[in-house]
């Protein structure tokens, strides 16, 4: 236990003097020198950490910014109060934490949001409340298809569907197997996205849906071999994913067909964790850049969670999404009289935002004013299992789903996209 | 397409569930207790496993590290917790393991929390080829053990002293205790082989399935499965009933119309096993 | 057997004990629903609605185990599909909330019949395990389907479009007046449990209790009786389920898992079976102390883990359950101040 303690600690103070070495500080808001000591502005957030999965990790992040920013003098000098609540993936609970925090909390905003059952539970109750909400990361289809709902993520379908164009262009797939939980709006919802594009484009799919809390993998694997496929394409929790490889490598299909994933499962631990017979066999979708690049904002971040998360807060994905879905909310409350700051102009200056920037997004990021749905992120890179890591190893791309042709009409009318 | 590779893939997860469904039986023979916290046991078991190889102990090490530590929750749980209850229903007696359950979740959440973790065995790198299938060295050797522990059991059963007074209590309880039958150190070593059967099972799950302190905790339902098709007595056919079921979930995937729905598999068995055996398990299970 | 409360009263009280006691909980439940209605802010009501909702399908859990001895894993899943139904029902027809409340009520019944009919040859734990199996496979089948959002077809998911949320009674659309309503709702279902406990239906399950045979030479018939209670507690669960899809206007179908069918088990137990308010309690034990937790901001996991204490604390030191406590100490009070009201 000593020997294990004293050596996350030698790890750690390298990593922070490599880190530390390299970065500027922190940088919040105004970067005021002095604290802000004004009256609160609630922001709310709903995550789900207690369950299958914990997906806390972007609320944290959105709380480390939020925390710099009352350090660094708020928003115009008032700091913003963050609640966050734990929704232990159920919906019923969900349901009663939103009314706690929009009905007797008075949250003008919610921020970071990252749950698998939130968006559906919730949605219609944002929209009667007024209340937008700026999630971090958004899975089911409800989180994309909701008025008061932009999530800064891209969002299982458009991250399989980008997976898929990369198959497509760069390893020539012609053939493809996928796999999704058999969760309505989840997995039937991405898979029938590749499903759509082998009719538009003329390649081979095939649908597998399994039940997730199934203990029998291998034959799942067996049945997406049988058809010979050159790439097998997943779009399931990491938790599901790391069994499904497991069984694949038994099988030696590691050998033999390329697998890819949506971002749910690029995360630092997965290389590790699936071992080296996956090097440059397994690839994934990012939603975000690089969680190393040395870009000015990606640096910002760390350097954010550093100075103002906890040591024990994981650097990843989700933690990307909830700072930027901090800082947008920042940029959009900046923009406000502070003296007037009411549910109801936040929710218009949010929905004004358009063409923020950030070098952790490939494209601006826009909320989508009057549109009945926002999937502002929709262009991705691509990584691969390398030596126990991932390496990025393409461009931003954008996802060929045919379900965004909307969103692109929309983003080409307001004149974000060519 | 052809069923047999998925008669071999269904093997590895039926060696669990027959493990899983003879360590319940046992217990549940001995002391008239449905253990609802096995599959959290042995989770407990696996997570230390994995913990004690991350800390690069021997491979040997973390084994007997899980199985000890199973085998000792199960124990306390046995000796200090279960007789509070042992004047009451069977079923209240059941339902006080899943408190037992709901605080190993709580526990291994507060520890360990919610990754994707894997167990690993050298033996996962070795197979076999069997119908175009590999066969790994870690399934095999969880036939093995399956088979193993359930031949164990029996002849501890029908040869020791130990396992006729645990025969005597199955059979009948009052009178054994009139008989002399020492009920609190039989019960005990009942919870103890319970809890060694759940921390092999939590290992071999750990690394053939994944390593997740509430989905292993739930898996116990799956298992209770097997014992219900041993009517809760028989363990031979309690563990040729989980090899069963296990085979036959797999065997079901190619059918894409039940596909979806394969995890069912082991309650609609159950069920069907009741329909039809249903005249003679009353017979069998009178309330205790 | 009949409340031990009731036992303790002399024959000739007993047709004033029991419009007496059925009265008692229309009043317990307008007190209970006023305090809350005024004092609870948006959080706690929506957290008491799903606890007073839920304590119905627990008084169908009780009449099975608390009067015949039976014992059914499968309550949560008979309330997944009252609410399923309804919700079916309320998006195919847009009836009056009612009407899909009614049949969800009715074809959980009917469910709960089917799923009870091994009961009618198994017994203890073997029928325990039987039900247990079915909550299995229904939690696989309702993951699969999902609970109907306002689409087309059988299982009526929308694809493409936003969900769309059962409206609430038009009576009942603000939180405060839909938690009333659901009040009253419980407040009926706990009347009809409870009616059935005290009369004929009651005496002839206390017979079965004592021996089928029994019941059968004193000419019951042992059959109807059964599936009757069987049915009902289905009705009930369906009802309670069909108040939960109205509290937040959809359900999710992971939240149906067989594990949640054992907890709600395993807290009808503990808020006790032999006397109604049993059933309050342990609605409350399942969603208000968890809401009590999470308000607190303790940790998700650590909530479980003093969830398992208090549960096994309960089993261990209160056999029948909360309620019970409760009712021993208002009779020895009773029994007091009879004492010193002779003097």
């Amino acid at each position: 236990m000593r020997h294990y303690l004293s050596g996350l600690a030698a790890g750690l103070a390298l990593f922070l003097i490599s880190t530390c070495g390299a970065n500027a500080a922190a940088s919040c808001g105004t970067d005021g020198s002095e604290a802000a000591t004004g009256e609160p502005i609630v922001i709310g957030a709903i995550t789900g950490k207690t369950g299958p999965d914990d997906f806390s990790n972007s609320t944290k992040a959105a709380k480390a910014y939020f925390d710099c920013l009352n350090a660094k003098g708020g928003i115009h000098g008032r700091p913003v109060k963050y609640l966050i609540e734990d929704d232990q993936w159920n919906p019923e609970t969900a349901a009663q934490l939103a009314a706690k925090l929009v009905n007797d909390e008075k949250a003008v905003l919610m921020v970071g949001n990252s749950s698998f059952v939130e968006c559906g539970a919730n949605a219609d109750f944002y929209k009667k409340s007024g209340i937008v909400v700026v999630a971090g990361v958004g899975v089911p289809r409800e989180c994309f298809f909701a008025e008061n709902y932009a999530a800064t993520n891209a969002g299982p379908r458009a991250s399989m569907l980008g997976a898929m164009g990369y198959a497509l262009d760069q390893l020539k797939a012609k053939s493809v197997v996928c796999i999704g939980p058999n969760i309505p709006n989840v997995g039937t919802w991405s898979c029938d996205g590749i499903a759509l594009l082998a009719k538009e484009k003329g390649f081979v799919a095939e649908t597998i849906l399994m039940d997730p809390g199934t203990a029998d993998s291998t034959s799942t694997i067996l049945q997406a071999a049988a058809s010979k496929p050159d790439v097998i394409i997943l779009g399931l929790p990491k938790g599901v994913t790391i069994p499904l490889l497991t069984a694949a490598e038994e099988q030696g299909l590691n050998q033999t067909v390329k697998f890819l994933s949506a971002a749910s499962a690029y995360d630092l631990s997965v290389p590790g964790t699936i071992g080296p017979g996956w090097d440059g066999n397994f690839y994934v979708n990012m939603e975000f850049n690089d969680l190393e690049a040395t870009t000015p904002d990606n640096q910002n971040w760390l350097a954010v969670m550093n100075e103002y998360g906890q040591t024990s807060d994981p650097r990843d994905t989700f933690a990307q999404a909830g700072y930027l879905a901090a800082r947008i909310a920042e940029k959009a409350l900046m923009s406000l009289d502070p003296k007037d700051v009411t549910r109801e102009s936040t929710s218009a200056a949010i929905r004004q935002v358009k063409g923020f920037t950030s070098d952790i997004f490939c494209a601006p990021w826009y909320f989508g004013d009057s549109q009945p749905r926002h999937n502002a992120n929709s262009t991705t890179r691509m990584a691969v299992s390398e030596g126990g890591k991932w390496k990025v190893i393409s461009d931003c791309a954008p996802s060929p789903d045919p379900e965004l042709a909307d969103i692109r009409a929309f983003e080409k009318s307001i004149g974000l996209a060519p | 397409m052809t069923y047999l590779p998925f008669l071999i893939s269904g093997l590895g997860i039926g060696a669990v569930y027959a493990l899983s469904g003879v360590g319940l039986v046992v217990l549940f023979r001995a002391t008239g207790v449905l253990n609802f916290a096995f599959g959290a046991v042995g989770a407990l078991g696996a997570h230390v496993a994995w913990q004690m190889l991350e800390w690069r102990l021997p491979l040997a090490i973390a084994i007997l590290a899980a199985v000890v530590v199973s085998a000792l929750v199960s124990f306390l749980y046995g000796r200090l917790l279960a007789p509070l209850l042992s004047r009451r229903d069977t079923v209240v007696r059941a339902v006080g393991t899943l408190a037992l359950a709901l605080v190993l979740i709580a526990v291994m959440g507060v520890i360990w929390g919610e990754f994707p973790r894997r167990l690993q065995f050298p033996t996962d790198q070795m197979f076999l080829t069997v119908f175009g299938v590999r066969l790994t060295y870690t399934r095999i050797l969880a036939l093995l053990l399956a088979g193993l522990m359930v031949g164990a059991i029996t002849a501890l059963l029908s040869r020791t002293r130990l396992g006729l007074d645990m025969r005597a209590l199955a059979n009948d309880r009052d009178l054994s205790a009139i008989l002399g039958v020492r009920i609190r150190h039989t019960e005990t070593a009942a919870w103890v082989i319970t809890g060694v059967f759940a921390g092999l099972a939590g290992l071999l799950l750990g690394d053939l399935v994944r390593l997740q302190g509430t989905f292993l905790t739930f898996l116990v339902i799956p298992a209770i499965a097997a014992a219900i098709l041993g009517q809760l007595r028989s363990l031979w056919i309690t563990a040729t009933g989980g090899l069963a079921i296990g085979i036959a979930e797999a065997v079901l995937t190619p059918i894409a119309a039940i596909s979806p729905y394969r995890a069912a598999a082991p309650f609609v068995i159950a069920l069907i096993a009741v329909a039809i055996l249903g005249s003679t398990a009353q017979a069998g299970l009178k309330d205790r | 057997m009949v409340s031990p409360m009731t036992a303790s009263f002399p024959a000739t009280a007993a047709a004033r004990t029991l419009s007496g006691q059925i009265l008692a909980i229309p009043m317990t439940v307008a007190i209970f629903s006023g305090a809350i209605a005024l004092f609870a802010n948006s959080f706690w009501l929506s957290a008491a609605t799903s606890a007073i909702a839920l304590s119905l399908s627990v008084a169908g859990l009780a009449i099975l185990y608390g009067q015949l001895g039976l014992v059914s894993l499968c309550q949560f899943a008979l309330v997944g599909v009252g609410g399923w139904v309804t919700l079916r029902v309320g998006h195919a027809f847009h009836p009056p909330f009612e009407v899909s409340l009614l049949a969800g009520g009715i074809v959980a019944a009917v469910v709960g019949l089917a799923f009870g009919l091994p009961a009618l040859r198994l017994r203890g734990l073997y029928l325990a395990l039987v039900t247990l199996m079915l909550a299995g496979a229904f939690q696989i089948i309702i993951s699969a389907w999902g609970f109907p959002d306002g689409g087309s077809g059988f299982l009526g998911r929308a694809d493409g479009a936003g969900r769309a949320m059962l409206s609430r009674p038009s009576i009942a659309g603000e939180a405060i007046p839909y938690f009333l309503y659901v009040n009253v709702f419980a407040a009926l279902g706990l009347m009809i449990a409870q009616w059935h406990k005290l009369a004929r239906p009651g005496r002839a399950w206390a017979l079965i209790r004592k021996g089928e045979t029994v019941a059968i030479s004193a000419g019951v018939p042992v059959l109807v009786y059964k599936a009757w209670a069987f049915a009902l507690s289905g009705f009930l669960a369906g009802i309670a389920g069909a108040l939960l899809a109205g509290n937040v206007g959809q359900l999710d179908g992971r939240a149906f898992t067989s594990f949640e069918s054992l907890n709600l088990f395993a807290l009808a137990v503990v808020g006790g079976v032999y006397n109604w308010y049993g059933a309050l309690i342990a609605g409350l034990l399942l969603r208000a102390i968890p809401a009590l937790l999470t308000d607190l901001g303790i940790d998700g996991y650590v909530t479980i883990g003093i969830f398992g204490l208090a549960l096994f604390q309960a089993l261990a030191t209160a056999p029948s359950g909360v309620a019970g406590q409760i009712s021993g100490l208002l009779n020895r009070l009773r029994a007091h101040l009879g004492k010193s009201g002779a003097e």
